[in-house]
């Protein structure tokens, strides 16, 4: 029988000796760790997404927060929130997860809604006069709706999302039209014009794409346009079975398939109407991100010249574009509600609002950081402003609104556009599918 | 003594099993848990999680997507497993002989291991972008279709085959291929070369050996693949989620992206519980078969 070759080597003595070592050792590291993660005394945690260039994004943040703890001797720890998973962040935040003390966040009505006053957006109601007594003459009123949430305030709105439309001017001049078009009767004639085939049939060019980003958030202004809206104002009621829904998704179903004129991929993760754009295979682009602008100059200055952008299309009712604002609010759960004020304070200034949409290319909810001269030297910026009197926002009364709004098959709204428009189905069918289960979600919560 | 000599063991193996008690088992038995309750995010703070039996499962059975999605994930498996199997024989095969520039084909062959599944779901997906397709460029110039292929995005059926499907499962086998390439080669190598030179004598020819001998010698390694393959791909996810979001309407989803999304996007943890374990009752008993045999050797 083999010599055990431990009884030599370590007694039961020096086995739990070196076992409480390493035990002790690991807990040593643990907590060196866990020190090293924990906040620095005296400091607030700020987590904010990435914009525009991000390399210069994060170097203006680290600025502002070494002026800010320079005027005021707090620090602010912060960090970067990957777009890819701010959705699940977020969603995680408001049901009790890690959270910091403020941050810059988005979608209010639906994170209040799922925190249910526990956890996520904290409302700041009460300090409003005291740091903000000019609120409502310094911000545009759209932008407010957007931080405002069952008669509470929540935060400062320092990002607007305005979605102008966007075309190729070379492309228009070619076709023979001197603007853009200004209706959606136009945007058909345009389109048919613009779109150039192959001998088979192939597109070489498609006239016109209804937007970029998500397909829904790209649909949704054109049901706006026919003056419809999702739920009623209380947010109680699905609205989709009406005149408006009909008359939207008609035009859009001839568009794609009578004219053929948009792609009928346009609802699919693979389309991409902004690369189509840039390599000159898209003329006009009917909604899309106003940071775009920006984001071009920077990026394709063999473009200049070649695209503008103009205020939404009259639809039958009105041109509303889609509009939402990013904003900076505290979550339920800090203990450094002041601090986090200060700091929100300071970044509401007017002159660190411009600096931050100078890098991020966001239009500003502050009616003096779009009067200055960074968004007034040239026209295309201007008409994002003019674009801003068209604001309807994003946001809608229902917690249940981010549900709603999944840009994935199985959300309510995808599939309605998807079933009625690409597989064209009985249209009347779909509509009612869709309300019903739009105000069955509505009813749950 | 031995309770020494056990302990011992027992401390060195304790760190991976304290991981996968953590990151593994108890993920698993709390979504199983959860698969029992109401998990509704928007009603967790006015209903709380309240036990709701097996209404969660019986809510996922009457879901055309569930349905669908179950019936894509067993084709996707079918399709990829079986064609990843078939084709990783043959290259192995061919890889396995002597010839001028095995080196260079087998590091081609590998070039596809390199590349991270996100970054290769992006890449194909523009290669399968109808208007922008290479793939579409290719074949109209060759002549071999006059319009594009909406390889994403073609909504025609047949039976539970689409376009879209296929064209997601190619781009598994895609990045497969090495995996198995490798696995059978290493496996090819290990075979005893003179039952092939006494079947030669006997006149066999390269299809009888390959049937006769290569098939029935691999039986064990094949196995092995075989089901690590359909673990791997009931429980598959980035790819078809990067590619197609599970679109166009359900045609591609799979039940792990079913699930993402039942959590993530419609905030319907129970449901998505629910669907991961009919995920983890699929995978199971392969796993099973698989745990069964490496503890028999």
């Amino acid at each position: 029988m083999p010599k055990n070759i431990f009884k030599n080597k370590i007694s039961r003595r020096n086995f739990i000796k070196y076992s409480s070592l390493t035990a002790g050792g690991l807990a040593v590291a643990g907590m060196g760790s866990g020190f090293a993660q924990s906040k620095q005394a005296g400091s607030i945690e700020f987590w904010s997404q990435p914009y525009g260039d991000v390399v210069a994004w994060q170097q203006l943040m680290s600025e502002l927060q070494s002026e800010f703890t320079d005027e005021t001797s707090i620090k602010v720890q912060g960090e970067a929130i990957n777009w890819d998973g701010a959705f699940t962040t977020w969603l995680l935040v408001s049901q009790g997860g890690a959270h910091p003390d403020i941050a810059d966040m988005f979608w209010l009505y639906s994170h209040a809604g799922i925190g249910g006053g526990q956890y996520g957006p904290m409302p700041i109601t009460q300090y409003k006069d005291q740091y903000w007594p000019d609120l409502n003459e310094r911000f545009f009123e759209g932008s407010l709706q957007d931080v405002h949430y069952q008669n509470e305030f929540y935060g400062i709105p320092w990002r607007g999302d305005i979605r102008p439309l966007m075309y190729r001017t070379d492309h228009l001049q070619e076709a023979g039209f001197d603007r853009a078009p200004d209706t959606w009767e136009e945007i058909t004639e345009y389109a048919k014009a613009l779109t150039k085939r192959d001998g088979a049939g192939n597109v070489e060019r498609w006239g016109f794409a209804f937007g970029s980003s998500t397909p829904l958030q790209a649909l949704m202004p054109y049901y706006w346009q026919a003056g419809g809206e999702f739920m009623s104002s209380d947010g109680t009621t699905a609205t989709l079975d009406n005149d408006a829904m009909r008359e939207t998704l008609t035009w859009m179903r001839d568009l794609v398939w009578t004219h053929q004129v948009v792609s009928p991929d346009f609802m699919e993760t693979s389309y991409d109407p902004d690369n189509d754009f840039i390599t000159g295979k898209l003329a006009i682009n009917g909604s899309v991100s106003g940071d775009v602008g920006r984001n071009y100059q920077r990026e394709y200055p063999e473009l200049d010249g070649l695209w503008d952008f103009e205020i939404p299309p009259m639809g039958s009712h009105n041109r509303a574009s889609y509009s939402g604002a990013g904003y900076w609010g505290l979550l339920h759960g800090t203990e450094r509600i002041e601090e986090s004020l200060e700091w929100m304070s300071f970044l509401s200034r007017d002159e660190n609002m411009l600096r931050l949409v100078e890098v991020s290319g966001h239009v500003s909810p502050n009616k003096n950081v779009m009067q200055s001269d960074f968004w007034t030297d040239q026209p295309w910026k201007l008409k994002l402003t003019e674009t801003l009197e068209h604001a309807h926002t994003s946001q809608h009364p229902s917690p249940a609104w981010g549900k709603l709004a999944v840009g994935e098959p199985g959300g309510v709204l995808y599939d309605l556009f998807f079933d009625a428009v690409v597989k064209q189905e009985d249209m009347d069918a779909v509509i009612q599918r869709a309300q019903a289960r739009m105000q069955e979600e509505l009813d749950k919560v | 003594m031995n309770w020494r000599r056990n302990l011992f063991c027992y401390l060195m193996v304790a760190p991976a099993l304290i991981i996968v008690g953590i990151l593994g088992i108890y993920p698993m038995l709390d979504t199983l848990r959860i698969s029992f309750l109401q998990y509704d995010l928007l009603r967790v703070m006015s209903e709380g999680t309240p036990f709701v039996g097996f209404a969660n499962y019986r809510e996922i059975f009457q879901d055309e997507r569930f349905l669908l999605s179950t019936m894509n994930t067993i084709t996707f498996v079918v399709v990829v497993v079986g064609i990843l199997i078939i084709l990783g024989l043959l290259i192995a095969e061919m890889l396995n002989r002597d010839f001028l520039g095995r080196g260079a084909v087998r590091t081609a062959v590998l070039v596809p291991w390199f590349i991270p599944p996100v970054v290769a779901s992006m890449v194909w997906t523009w290669m399968f972008q109808t208007d922008r397709s290479p793939i579409n460029h290719v074949f109209r110039s060759l002549g071999l279709i006059e319009r594009n292929i909406p390889f994403l995005t073609d909504i025609t059926t047949y039976g539970p085959i689409n376009l879209p499907l296929l064209a997601v499962s190619s781009v598994r086998i895609w990045h497969g291929i090495p995996f198995v390439v490798i696995f059978l080669l290493a496996g090819l190598q290990t075979l005893p070369k003179d039952l092939y030179e006494a079947a030669e004598i006997d006149g066999a020819n390269a299809i009888q050996k390959f049937f006769n001998i290569t098939i029935p010698l691999l039986k064990p390694v094949l196995s092995i693949l075989l089901t690590l393959l359909v673990i791997g791909g009931l429980g598959h996810f980035e790819i078809n989620y990067i590619m197609t979001r599970g679109g166009p309407r359900d045609l591609t989803n799979i039940l792990s992206v079913l699930a993402y999304q039942q959590a993530f996007s419609f905030q319907r943890f129970d449901l998505a519980a629910a669907s991961s374990m009919i995920v983890l009752l699929l995978t199971g008993p392969v796993a099973y078969i698989y745990i069964r045999d490496q503890l028999k050797d």
